[in-house]
């Protein structure tokens, strides 16, 4: 059963798999956003940034993020070029939850696939959560 | 974009193109549009005003994103294969900020005959604080 709620997100709690697929427009906006890098539209890779984006968007969709949480820190690991166009699968689970005075440290590991199943993507996110 | 670097180019104590970007809560606002990451700190103003950061900041995600388009201009598709991030958030980006991304190469070590680049970066505001700090490997 999903958490409803952040203080039922436990260590080991595993997020439902989210797809997007990667198309052009999507890739279009991602990189307005961030400003420029439009090589990637004709080269048709998609930016690595991009995949981590909605890696971590799929994770925080999965339960009830506190407002306020901020994050922390970030390890990240492209495993794979992505044509723009792939349609990746995004999952990830809970490696450790910390009480650090008023604040809670999650730990969540992170990664995605391609729709050939492979790892294109890995990586570990903290987050601090006011308690 | 890019192909991959010679060896050749690359020497310890080389710097990397720095990435310099102004960041304006209409950025922070497409970022969380284009990534579907609406938390309030990032784009509720009256909300982040009460929080004791006192005010929107802008996503970790967007920040690292300049420091990736630094390293896709050094490595190009190395980069985006083989390329390995760990970085700490140190400070808030905010709405008017002019974020600065810089690193170099620290070393070049060989492993099983592999190539692997290994990198210091920092991103930092326009008053010189810290804002993102790490180190990046890329395998050539």
């Amino acid at each position: 059963m999903p958490p409803t709620s952040f203080d039922q997100l436990a260590v080991g709690h595993e997020f439902p798999s989210t797809s997007y697929e990667l198309s052009e427009p999507v890739i279009g906006k991602y990189l307005e956003a961030v400003g420029g890098q439009q090589h990637f539209l004709t080269s048709g890779i998609v930016p690595p940034l991009a995949i981590a984006a909605y890696a971590m968007t799929a994770l925080s969709q999965s339960f009830p993020v506190p407002a306020g949480a901020i994050h922390a820190a970030q390890e990240l690991e492209f495993l794979k070029l992505v044509p723009i166009g792939t349609t990746i699968s995004c999952s990830g689970k809970v490696a450790q939850k910390v009480q650090r005075g008023p604040l809670y440290l999650l730990v969540l590991e992170i990664s995605a696939l391609n729709q050939d199943k492979e790892k294109v993507l890995s990586g570990k996110a903290t987050v601090a959560v006011p308690v | 974009m890019d192909q991959k670097p010679k060896l050749s180019d690359i020497n310890q104590g080389d710097s990397l193109p720095s990435v310099v970007k102004q960041i304006t809560q209409k950025d922070i606002n497409l970022y969380a549009e284009a990534s579907g990451d609406f938390n309030p700190i990032h784009v509720d103003e009256s909300f982040a005003a009460q929080t004791p950061l006192g005010g929107t900041i802008a996503h970790g995600m967007l920040i690292l994103a300049y420091i990736s388009e630094m390293m896709t201009t050094a490595f190009g598709q190395s980069w985006l294969s083989g390329g390995k991030l760990s970085v700490r958030f140190k400070a808030p980006a905010r709405p008017g900020d002019t974020i600065t991304t810089s690193g170099k190469i620290d070393s070049i070590e060989h492993k099983e005959g592999i190539p692997y680049v290994n990198c210091s970066i920092e991103s930092c505001n326009q008053k010189g604080e810290t804002v993102i700090t790490g180190g990046a490997v890329v395998k050539l």
